[in-house]
Parts: structure tokens; sequence; C-alpha cells
């Protein structure tokens, strides 16, 4: 069954003041990119489909994902992952803890052989006992990409994502993660300023507009 | 606001006089750079004079040494003497029992209370309810439950005579159960809002809040339920800020005297209860004996510290695996609910002991099953307030005095980190919360020891006794209330100021204290509410001689009427609120005259 996250007849409020109406389906593997200035609603958006919509905000419509309405679904049981600008390891695990807090309980030996495989997958062989505070960048962002992928998400949000990294780093972080996202098949919407990371995401671009 | 400047100022210029004889070589700064530079020596020594020498004030008569009584013979008699004492054990026991279980229960319910609400608005609600609590003494506090939980108290009268079928007042054993079981609840009602605020400053740190916030929130992205979500990726990050704030309730509620005097045994009551009445005995032989207590009072505290210590490491040890397992769910919604129930618990607990405590202040005549008294009358408040004048002023004098020398130190302190570019030495921060971690009927026996061989017994005295004493516990708490506000202090202002050409003690006192003026407000309106609230240090230091609302509270709490005792209780109450009202409404007219 081919997955899909579809947003349907969004209307999007600030207060009483109507930020944005969107109705798209994003299918797996497909990413669907949103750009517009601040203030435009984008991280909002964002926000209501992980269900965490601040207060002061409201907003009508229903979100599916593969066909199951998840519009009043509590955060926690989504199964969306986000991944951010910032990395936002947790400083109190290391990076093959980081991972594991993400993955589904179970076996210990065949979780932490998962880690090892993957870290190397993404060329971060060895590096399951460091610190995250003591990793690169470019590192700590593939450490959130894997934390988010192996937590078997159903779908993929990328709240900027790129926008800390300088531009070489930009290009293969962003490639890695657009390849993994296909790879696994997962709906995929993105928020970016970045006209390149639209290109790259090969995918629809809406633009949206400061309503005043 | 000029008030505060002049009298600031001079006690600098007292001060200067210090500083200068000690650095006369450094002749390129000016007087107050180099008074501020000398501060935190000053704190110091204000600290660790008191303390260090109060305990070996107490360790020398423990071993027999004590020149007050012509006696020099170094010997275990002491010890031998509280061996001897029936009910030892027992003493020790209750004092285990009530400070480790109040100081739990108190971190588990203010666990359970930020895990079901983290990030919601009913976390801010809670915040506002208990918030006010913090003001409230402990003596006060102690009283406002004991009142509850009496057998004619108010639980008893709201159930009775429909439920429990008495129509008259039932013998109860609480308060002052034999198994410390009021003292427990006393003592966890009263922390728990501390801790609670503790975490909640924590987390009101912009960097440190945001961060655990964001991470939440990735949690829960990762499908943890919202309170394993807490305990698993915020609490790692937080404990360690709420460390000292635990050790020091874990500290205070082994060694306290206010809450097991009002609501605990006699026969026998804690330790520290204990050691106070040996010490206070006719007979002065006793005190060797109670000095010997004192030590083991010391020992026993810092037993508990320890033990906390250890336990923390256990339990990391236990649950290190865990945090990693992937498991995100630990029947989150049952234990929401039951976190919910014991919020509105508490709350109402704390509510209907306040309730109780009015109601009994202007109660007339009071039949006992009935919720509510059969008249009012003010006349308690009147021969109350009549009689309230020299320990209102008395309170009022060394709060001020107090409060206006803790906050001097503590702005020059923190004025001096900026000036030398570094934080304070972890050394002279643990000590400024050595008073806390270290149980003050130790070291302040000892300080009136050591009073009794040289000072000469004017009133005077006893009152530059009592201010250094409540110093010791003020300070702390200042310094933690203003050093986050100070530290954050935009410093570019500064810079901005000195490059005009402003000297260094003008861009502390108009351009750096203007900024602060409400977190000031807010440090100073603690400062007064912790010294009203001391009673040892009040009755030790004072020789006995200068009674404050809060010795007379305590005094009458366990023989006088409930109506006048109420009086007291919230005469205590008031005064710390009056402050804080004040500190809350001044900086907003402040603005309002400046910007008109």
């Amino acid at each position: 069954m081919q997955s899909s996250l579809h947003i349907k007849n969004l209307q999007l409020f600030r207060q009483n003041e109507l930020l944005l109406s969107l109705n798209e389906q994003v299918n797996g593997g497909e990413i669907l990119t949103l750009m517009g200035p601040s203030g435009s609603g984008k991280s909002s958006l964002l926000n209501w489909l992980t269900g965490a919509l601040p207060s002061g905000f409201h907003a009508n419509g229903e979100v599916w994902l593969n066909d199951t309405n998840i519009t009043f679904t509590p955060a926690h049981q989504r199964h969306v992952g986000v991944l951010y600008q910032d990395a936002l390891l947790f400083s109190h695990l290391s990076v093959a803890g980081n991972i594991a807090f993400a993955m589904p309980p179970g076996n210990k030996k065949q979780r932490l052989d998962k880690i090892e495989a993957s870290l190397a997958q993404v060329g971060l062989k060895g590096l399951a006992d460091r610190h995250p505070d003591n990793l690169s960048g470019g590192q700590q962002a593939r450490v959130a990409l894997l934390r988010v992928l192996l937590s078997e998400p159903k779908a993929i949000l990328l709240d900027e994502p790129f926008s800390k990294l300088d531009s070489q780093l930009r290009e293969d972080t962003r490639e890695l993660v657009f390849e993994q996202i296909r790879y696994h098949q997962l709906p995929a919407i993105m928020v970016t300023h970045d006209h390149s990371d639209a290109e790259a995401a090969d995918g629809k671009i809406i633009t949206l507009s400061k309503l005043s | 606001m000029t008030e505060i400047n002049s009298s600031k100022s001079t006690i600098q210029k007292s001060k200067q006089k210090n500083s200068q004889s000690g650095s006369q070589l450094n002749h390129s700064t000016d007087w107050f750079t180099r008074m501020v530079k000398f501060s935190p020596k000053f704190l110091l020594l204000l600290l660790i004079v008191p303390v260090f020498g109060g305990l070996i004030g107490v360790l020398l008569p423990a071993f027999g040494w004590a020149p007050a009584l012509s006696q020099y013979d170094l010997g275990l008699q002491g010890f031998n003497a509280l061996w001897q004492t029936s009910g030892f054990g027992r003493m020790i026991g209750l004092s285990i029992a009530t400070g480790l279980l109040s100081t739990l229960l108190a971190f588990v319910v203010t666990l359970m209370i930020l895990g079901a609400f983290f990030n919601s608005v009913w976390l801010d609600r809670i915040q506002q309810v208990l918030s006010p609590i913090l003001v409230i003494p402990h003596a006060a506090a102690a009283i406002a439950v004991g009142f509850l939980i009496a057998p004619s108290g108010m639980i008893s009268r709201l159930f009775s005579p429909w439920l429990s079928g008495w129509e008259l007042a039932p013998n109860g054993m609480f308060p002052h159960d034999p198994y410390g079981i009021s003292i427990i609840l006393g003592l966890t009602l009263k922390e728990l809002p501390f801790l609670l605020l503790m975490a909640l400053g924590a987390l009101a740190q912009p960097e440190l809040g945001k961060k655990l916030r964001q991470q939440h929130k990735v949690a829960l992205n990762l499908g943890y339920c919202p309170m394993t979500a807490f305990y698993k990726v915020v609490l790692p990050s937080l404990y360690p800020l709420l460390r000292l704030p635990l050790l020091a309730v874990l500290a205070y509620a082994s060694s306290s005297v206010e809450m097991p005097l009002i609501l605990g045994p006699n026969t026998p009551p804690t330790l520290a209860v204990a050691i106070m009445h040996w010490f206070n005995d006719v007979d002065l032989n006793l005190r060797i004996k109670a000095s010997a207590g004192a030590l083991i009072q010391l020992a026993l505290t810092g037993g508990l510290l320890a033990l906390w210590l250890l336990g923390e490491k256990l339990v990391k040890c236990l649950f290190c695996e865990s945090l990693t397992n992937g498991k995100r769910e630990y029947a989150g919604s049952y234990w929401q609910k039951v976190t919910g129930a014991i919020t509105i618990l508490v709350i109402s607990f704390i509510g209907l002991a306040l309730l109780g405590l009015v109601l009994w202040s202007i109660a007339g005549f009071w039949r006992f099953p009935s919720a509510l008294p059969d008249s009012f009358t003010l006349l308690h408040w009147q021969s109350a307030v009549m009689q309230m004048g020299e320990p209102l002023v008395n309170t009022l004098v060394i709060g001020i005095i107090t409060t206006l020398i803790a906050i001097s130190l503590t702005l020059l302190c923190l004025e001096s980190e900026q000036i030398k570019g570094k934080l304070l030495s972890r050394f002279t921060s643990l000590i400024i919360y050595i008073p806390l971690l270290v149980p003050s009927i130790a070291f302040l026996f000892g300080l009136v020891w050591i009073q009794q061989l040289i000072a000469v017994q004017v009133s005077f005295i006893s009152y530059i006794n009592v201010v250094i004493a409540h110093l010791l516990f003020v300070l702390p708490y200042v310094f933690l209330s203003l050093a986050s506000s100070y530290r954050q202090l935009d410093s570019r202002f500064a810079i901005v100021a000195a490059s005009l050409g402003t000297k260094p003690c003008k861009v502390f006192l108009k351009v750096k204290l203007p900024q602060l003026i409400a977190p000031i407000l807010i440090a100073a309106a603690l400062g007064l509410a912790i010294s009203f609230g001391q009673y040892l240090p009040t009755l030790l230091a004072g020789g006995g001689r200068i009674t404050t609302i809060t010795t007379e509270a305590i005094t009458l709490a366990n023989g006088a009427s409930r109506r006048t005792s109420a009086v007291y209780a919230l005469m205590q109450m008031l005064l710390p609120l009056i402050g804080f009202i004040l500190a809350w409404v001044l900086p907003k007219f402040i603005y309002k005259v400046a910007h008109r």
C-alpha cells in the first residue's frame, strides 16, 4: 500500500486572522516544499501537523495519515517524525543512546547491532559511545536523522533542517536525508527559506504569502 | 530609592576604610573597585567565622571542655549522658524518619506534578496557587496544619457528625502523634512548593528551559507519552539543578525545631527539639549533654545527606538502562489522573488549613461539629495587636537591617564577578550555601557558648548577634534570588556608560542597579520573609531576650488559646506577604513615574 499524508481543507488561524489554507496530498517518497516569509504560518502548520499547535492559534480541517484521521490524535501517538534546524540531541545520552531512545523496544543485542549498522551507513562508524556535544554539526545532523528514521515514523516533517549547516555540508546532508526519505518511501513536508533546498527536493513547491 | 542608595553608600564608605588598609599597593583602581574586589572575601568571612566558629564552639564542650561552666576535664561524659537518656534511640529514629520521608515525599510529588503538567498551562496555574505558600514561615504553617488535623480541627468538623457520627470532639492522636506523621505532613506541605518553584525557576532559565522544552517535544514526536518524555529526557538534565535545594530541604527537615515543636510528640521529641530543651534547661550541666547531642545531630544530618547522594547514584545505576530501552508508555494516563488527584488534595489541604486559621482568629463561640463559628469577633486581633508592639518592632528592625546588609553584599559580590570577568570560585559558591546544609542547631549553640565567653551582656550586643545569625540564613536566599538576573544583565550598557567616562561606582549605582530594581525588590522581600521566619537564631543569638512575632507565635502555639495563636500565625504570614506585594507593585509605580 502506498503511504500518504493528506491535509484536507486546512484553514489555520492566528487569533481570528486566517494565516493559510491548504489542501494537499503527499505520497510516500515525495517531498512537498513550503516556502514563504516568516510569519506566513509555515512553522504553525508543522506544529499543527505534529499535534502541538500553540495557544492563540486554531485550525479547521483534517489530517489523514495512511487513511487514518489523526487530526485529534495526541502528539505522541501520531508517528510523525520531525527534523529541526537544531539537532536537539539529548545531552544526557551517548550517540547510541540517542538512537536507542527512538527505537521501538526489543532485544537489546539486535537493537545495538542495528544502531552500529545504521551509523556505519551514514559514515559515523565507531562513534556510538561518543557524547553528542563532541560531534561536529554535520555529524550531529546525521545522528538526528538516524534518530528519526529508526523511530519508524509514518511521515516526516523537515523544519528548515539544513539552515544551520554551511554550504558543502548542507548539500551532502540534504542528499542523505532525501535519499533516506525516498528509500523508506515516507511522505515528507519541508519548510525552508532556501531555493536550492526546494529544487533538490524535486517535488511540488508551494509559496505562501504573508496575509495581512 | 534614594533612601536605599544613601544607606548603601554609608555602608560602602565604612567598608572603604577596611579595604584601603588591605590593598594599598593598587593605586590604579578607585576605591569602589577595590571595595568590590574585596567583597567576596568579606562575604566568606561573614559566613565562615560564625558557622565554623560555632561548630568548634560546640565540639569542645561536647568533649567536656566548657570554661563557661568551669569544666575542663576532657572526656565522653556528654555522650555517656546521651546514651543513658531514655528514648534517645527513638529521638534519632524520629529525626531520621521525619527528615527523610518528608523530603522524599515532597520530591516525589514535585516530580509527579512536573511530569504530568510539563509544558501545559496547568503548571503555571499550580505555580500561581502554590507560590504564596513559600512566604509562609514554617512556624505559621505548622500552626495551620495543627489546627487542620487536630481532633476538633477543620477536617474532623467537615466530616462530623454526618459521616463520623462524632457529636463531641474525639480523642485523636493528631497532632503530636508519636510516629511523627504530623511533622512529616507539615514539612511535606511546606517543602513541596519550595522544590516545585526551584524546579520551575531552573526551567525558566532562558537557554536551558528552551533546550529542555524542545527536547521534550522531540521525544513526543518520537512517540513518547508526555510523562515518560519528562522522566527520560527532561529530568536527567534538570536534576543537577535541584540537588542543592533538595539537600537543603533534607538538612532542614532532619534538624529543624519549628515544625517538631508545634506538631511533634513530646515523649520523646525529635533530637533537635531535645537538644534545644537541654540547652535551655536551668541545670547548666545539661549543656554538656546538649553539645554532645548537637554533634550527633551533625552526624545524623551529614549521614542523611550522604545517604541521599548514595541513593542518587543507585537510582542512576538502576534506571540508566531503561532510559534507552525504547519503552514509551508506563500507564501515563493513569499516573496523570493520580497526580491530578494528589495536586487537588494538596491544594485543598493548604486552602483548608489557611481558612481554618482565619476563622479561628475571628471566631467567637465555636461549638465542635459546626464547620463555621457561631459568632465572629475582632477581639483577639485587638488584644493581640496591643501586645504585639515590641515583637513587631524587633521583627521589622532586625529584618530590615539584615536584608539591607545581605542585598548590598550580594550586589557587591556579583559586581566583583563582572569586574574580574569570571564567576565566583566554586569554594565561595559552596560556602554561601553552607548555612543551609549544616544543621543550624549545631553551630548556633556553639555561637551561644562563644558569646557567653566573650560578650558583655548588653541588649545592643544581642541585636547585633541576632542580625549576624539571621544573615547566615538570609544571605544564601538573597544570593540565589539575585544571581541569575545580575549575571544576565546586558554588559554592553556598562561598557557604553564607561566609554562615556562614567566612574565604576556610578555605573554600578546609576546604570546597573536601576535596571535591576525589580529583582532587587523581590530579593529584598525574600530576605525579609526569611528573617521574619527565623526562630532558633533569634532565640539563641538573642539570648532569649529578643522577642519577635515568630518566637511569640511558637511560644503561644503550645499553650495559649487557639485564637491568639491563630492571630500570631496570620501576622507571620501577613508581614512577608506585604513585602512581596510591595516588591511587585513598586517597580510598576517607579516605571510609571519615570515614563511620565
